[in-house]
């Protein structure tokens, strides 16, 4: 370029730049003031953050970019950033939030009891998040509470630390309609409705309750199959939402790097396996996290070992397990880190768009946000 | 009380214009004079009924100030000035002044000459009005007249942008304009330093997004670019002469370098001039790498980028264009585009706003059939982009913002309340002060608490101190006392001595005296006595003195007593003090008047 310093513009047109051109539809990366832990859908346009320092923090329901939404005149719309559509102020850290479909309502946990708040996310007359009720938690532990929402009519959430306190407490009248009764105190990571009265209370162990809120008996558990890592190995699951003619299928993900897909009425057994294609040296494992694309056969996307999500194909996996290489990798979140140190920022959250096919949200311990929509590189068809 | 009054003028929940009116220290002041754009009619002009129903604005305004020159900031400024009718001082930057007039008469020639309204400024009006502007630049203090003061900041945003603080006494307001945070790539990002004004006023429609980063608008420029490019399609680019066009320049250079593109790229030499004039002139308005690409160096220097001929538009192949207009109203950008408009493989990127009326406005609602002079129409065919980049500050950004200058008070212009509470609320925890949220039309009043600054002697200051008890406080005031001479522009809180020695007056000594009767069986003495120590008993913690002259003395008020001739027992108590201690001489009288207590010895 002659004598023109280009070094400015370099940081634009870098490899990861360049290459995006190719493997993203839409590509947009924006910076919270304040890193969250959660991205929970509200409607099909908004979703809700809220950070986690330990004092004061934020709950923000953002509207998505009205460009990455629209179908036709894509081209014609230049709006790309995100409306703060309601907001709020939570007293401690926000690590887990849900929102209880069809009302306005989020619960959210601070992960150091087991409490939770139930709040009222605003209508069209206001834009103030307020807090409503608290609901109270069966544990003493000082682990926070994993949360559900109920997929029945009524406004109901589980909720719960560790398999020992698993509560079904409906909000309308704050009462609990369900305990599970267990006396093993295994700690959760993740509390799943898969229908109206079936449950999924998985464990860090990898053990796996499937609770049937109807019936009496105390559930077992399924522990997980074995696999070549050992003691000390943790976990997370994530089940699909039953697809047409096919059961459910849950995925578990260890921390060794294992990955083994069952058939939710046989969780003992593994349907196949990989070896996923990740770092194992993390350090916050509630930040892991797997799980089934919405509209997109069998993929599964997975973050939180280091800075990027990983999405695997896993059709192709057998039941012997061997290395998987993911179908893509978004590593926007290390190539735009904001840190002045030179350690990697980590994700601590995705989620998978419930209509469209491709497109994510992911957030990073730097409090970047970014919204994605990638191109499957391998389909003929793109 | 002290106050100012602040009124965004406009009606109902319209956003698209910027016209507001500050009441400080007796002083009126209009920041920005926009159109609103979105209107045909004389709803796009501000209603300045506000300030005076019928005639000439200029006795009730003291100045105006332009923050940049977007038209929804300076739109209606002729129609204000020469249609209304305003004769006095209109301040803005030096390159606000020198593109303002070339955007008014652009919009004046599309909105009378093609689109036939009347009621609208004409040219000389335009020019008429431009000789009312005085030009500021930045950080330096202008005095409007002997009290109100002004001065321009840094905004960032688009080249002359600036934010304005306005003082008055010792109240003082800044207005920001339109603004960003984060540096761009061919301006910087706002600066002012901690002044600390009474408000800070702002806009609000920004303040509640978050902007998606420049990387990716720009990723989404390039992607465009270059599949139009691989297609082997010809991409446009109206714009306007300054401000993007040279960023997306540089921008295209590196990555046609970067990729190894052999597509050419052109930019129309009417824009290289003119960009080349102005950035010359306000090479202190934009970032280094401009500087060097733009003034320093004839552009050209690029590998990439070459003037352009009206003959290359018929050349086959890719390429890219960079032309004027903006908004495809007329001239090179026109021309161009209804060569190209019929074949999809073209694409059009309008990086900006287009005003009603131009083929920019009607290509960005979707029009796809275009009637063009002598009845011909042009099919649309080719690819239309709306890309912004405008560089605007977001809710991180306003809250940096208010870090920086620590304004006393909040004030966001053109929002709606309701969708607004949570930033209110967040403001107000975070920073501890109001912040307030007019709605248009409606005055929104703020009570200041002007310190006064008052120089005090020394000698007085030394009393005090003499006094003893702690150090004055800010958050513990204590009294004192003095005389405060007011002479010109000084105060001076001198003591009472100094102050009568300077006026020439002698000091005059008020005493008073009173006379109290009582009953008492006593003799005269032993009666003294009893007061005495009746007074000890009350009058705990002051100096009370029964003196060997028959008096007694509580501080430095005199008892004396003496018994009627006809009557020894009725005994006469004269008391006297000065007015110094006439709180404490009232005290004594009244209580003596109650005469002594039976059970003293």
């Amino acid at each position: 370029m002659g004598e023109m310093d280009a070094a400015e513009f370099d940081d634009v047109v870098d490899d990861w730049f360049i290459e995006s051109l190719k493997t993203y539809k839409d590509l947009h990366v924006y910076q919270l003031e304040h890193p969250t832990r959660v991205i929970e859908w509200t409607s099909g346009k908004t979703v809700c953050v809220a950070g986690y320092r330990s004092a004061k923090n934020e709950l923000l329901e953002l509207l998505l970019p009205l460009k990455l939404l629209a179908e036709e005149n894509k081209g014609l719309c230049a709006e790309r950033d995100f409306k703060v559509v309601h907001g709020g102020f939570a007293e401690g850290p926000v690590h887990c939030l849900r929102h209880i479909p069809g009302t306005r309502c989020a619960v959210t946990n601070d992960g150091r009891s087991s409490g939770l708040q139930v709040w009222d996310l605003g209508g069209d007359d206001s834009d103030v998040i307020r807090r409503t009720a608290s609901v109270a938690g069966r544990s003493a532990s000082g682990r926070g509470s994993r949360i559900a929402a109920g997929l029945s009519s009524d406004p109901r959430v589980l909720h719960g630390a560790e398999s020992s306190d698993v509560l079904l407490t409906d909000l309308t009248s704050g009462q609990s309609v369900y305990k599970l009764k267990s006396d093993a105190a295994d700690p959760l990571s993740s509390l799943q409705f898969v229908s109206d009265s079936v449950f999924l209370a998985c464990c860090c162990s990898g053990n796996i309750y499937t609770v049937d809120t109807r019936a009496s008996d105390a559930p077992r558990p399924s522990p997980p199959p074995a696999t070549g890592g050992g003691d000390g190995v943790l976990w997370c699951a994530d089940a699909s939402p039953s697809s047409a003619g096919g059961a459910g299928r849950v995925a578990r993900l260890s921390s060794s790097g294992e990955a083994v897909l069952s058939d939710l009425r046989d969780l003992g057994g593994a349907v196949s396996r990989a070896r996923l294609d990740v770092l194992i040296d993390h350090h916050n494992w509630d930040d892991v996290k797997v799980s089934w694309a919405p509209a997109l056969d069998d993929c599964i996307a997975a973050s939180g070992f280091s800075g990027t999500v990983q999405i695997y194909d896993t059709s192709a996996w057998a039941a012997e397990p061997a290395a998987a290489r993911p179908l893509f990798e978004h590593r926007g979140h290390v190539v735009s880190s904001q840190r002045a140190d030179s350690l990697p920022v980590l994700v601590t959250s995705h989620v998978w768009h419930p209509e469209r096919p491709r497109t994510l949200l992911s957030a990073a311990a730097d409090g970047s946000v970014h919204v994605w929509d990638w191109v499957d590189q391998s389909a003929a068809a793109c | 009380m002290p106050e100012i009054k602040v009124t965004p003028l406009g009606a109902g929940q319209d956003v698209g214009r910027s016209c507001i009116l500050v009441s400080i220290g007796g002083k009126n002041i209009m920041l920005d004079c926009g159109m609103h754009m979105g209107y045909n009619d004389d709803r796009r002009f501000p209603d300045f009924s506000y300030i005076t129903q019928n005639g000439r604005l200029t006795e009730f305004l003291d100045c105006v100030i332009i923050s940049h020159f977007h038209l929804d900031h300076c739109g209606a400024l002729p129609y204000m000035s020469e249609m209304v009718g305003y004769d006095g001082p209109i301040y803005m930057t030096h390159p606000t002044k020198a593109i303002c007039p070339i955007l008014l008469e652009d919009f004046r020639k599309i909105t009378v000459d093609k689109k036939g309204e009347t009621n609208f400024f004409t040219s000389q009006m335009i020019k008429d009005c431009m000789k009312k502007v005085i030009p500021l630049n930045l950080h330096q203090t202008v005095q409007v007249d002997d009290e109100l003061e002004i001065k321009a900041y840094y905004a960032g945003h688009v080249l002359g942008a600036a934010m304005v603080h306005i003082k008055v006494g010792s109240e003082s307001v800044v207005y920001t304009g339109d603004y960003n945070m984060t540096p761009d790539r061919h301006l910087g990002a706002a600066w002012i330093d901690k002044c600390r004004p009474d408000i800070l006023i702002s806009e609000s429609t920004y303040a509640t997004t978050i902007r998606d980063s420049k990387r990716c608008r720009e990723r989404d420029f390039l992607k465009k670019v270059h599949e139009t490019i691989e297609r082997g399609g010809k991409v446009l680019i109206p714009v306007f002469a300054l401000g993007r066009a040279q960023e997306l320049c540089i921008l295209l250079e590196t990555f046609w370098e970067r990729m190894n593109l052999k597509a050419p790229i052109y930019f129309s030499t009417g824009l290289t001039e003119k960009a080349n004039h102005y950035y010359k002139l306000f090479i202190t308005w934009t970032n280094q790498k401009i500087r060097k690409t733009f003034v320093q160096r004839n552009m050209f220097e690029f590998k990439h980028i070459k003037a352009f001929d009206r003959s290359y538009a018929d050349n086959p192949g890719p390429m890219v264009v960079f032309a004027t207009p903006g908004m495809l109203h007329a001239g090179q950008s026109l021309q161009i585009f209804k060569k190209w408009a019929g074949n999809e493989k073209n694409m059009v990127i309008m990086p900006g706003y287009c005003v009603q009326g131009t083929i920019g406005h009607k290509i960005l609602n979707g029009q796809r059939k275009l009637e063009m002079e002598g009845r011909a129409t042009l099919d649309v065919k080719l690819q239309v982009e709306y890309m912004s980049f405008s560089a605007h500050a977001d809710a991180k950004g306003i809250m940096q913002l208010i870090r920086m200058a620590e304004p006393r008070n909040m004030l966001l212009v053109h929002g709606e309340a309701a969708k607004m509470e949570f930033l209110k609320g967040k403001i107000e925890q975070e920073f501890n002060i109001n912040c307030y949220m007019p709605a248009n039309g409606e005055t929104e009043t703020v009570t200041t608490n002007p310190s006064v600054p008052v120089d005090i002697s020394l000698n007085l200051l030394k009393r005090e101190m003499a006094l003893g008890g702690p150090l004055p406080d800010t958050k513990k005031p204590r009294t004192m006392h003095g005389t405060l001479i007011m002479k010109e522009n000084s105060l001076r809180l001198v003591s009472p001595e100094q102050a009568l020695k300077e006026l020439g007056l002698n000091e005059h000594q008020l005493r008073f005296t009173c006379r109290v009767q009582l009953q008492d069986p006593h003799s005269d003495s032993d009666t003294l006595h009893r007061i005495y120590t009746h007074l000890k008993s009350v009058l705990k913690g002051y100096t009370i003195q029964h003196l060997p002259d028959s008096t007694v003395m509580v501080e430095s008020i005199v008892i004396k007593l003496s018994s009627s001739a006809e009557d020894p027992n009725t005994k006469v108590l004269l008391l006297s003090w000065s007015y110094q201690d006439e709180d404490l001489g009232s005290f004594l009288s009244t209580l003596l008047k109650k005469g002594l207590p039976s059970g003293l010895c």
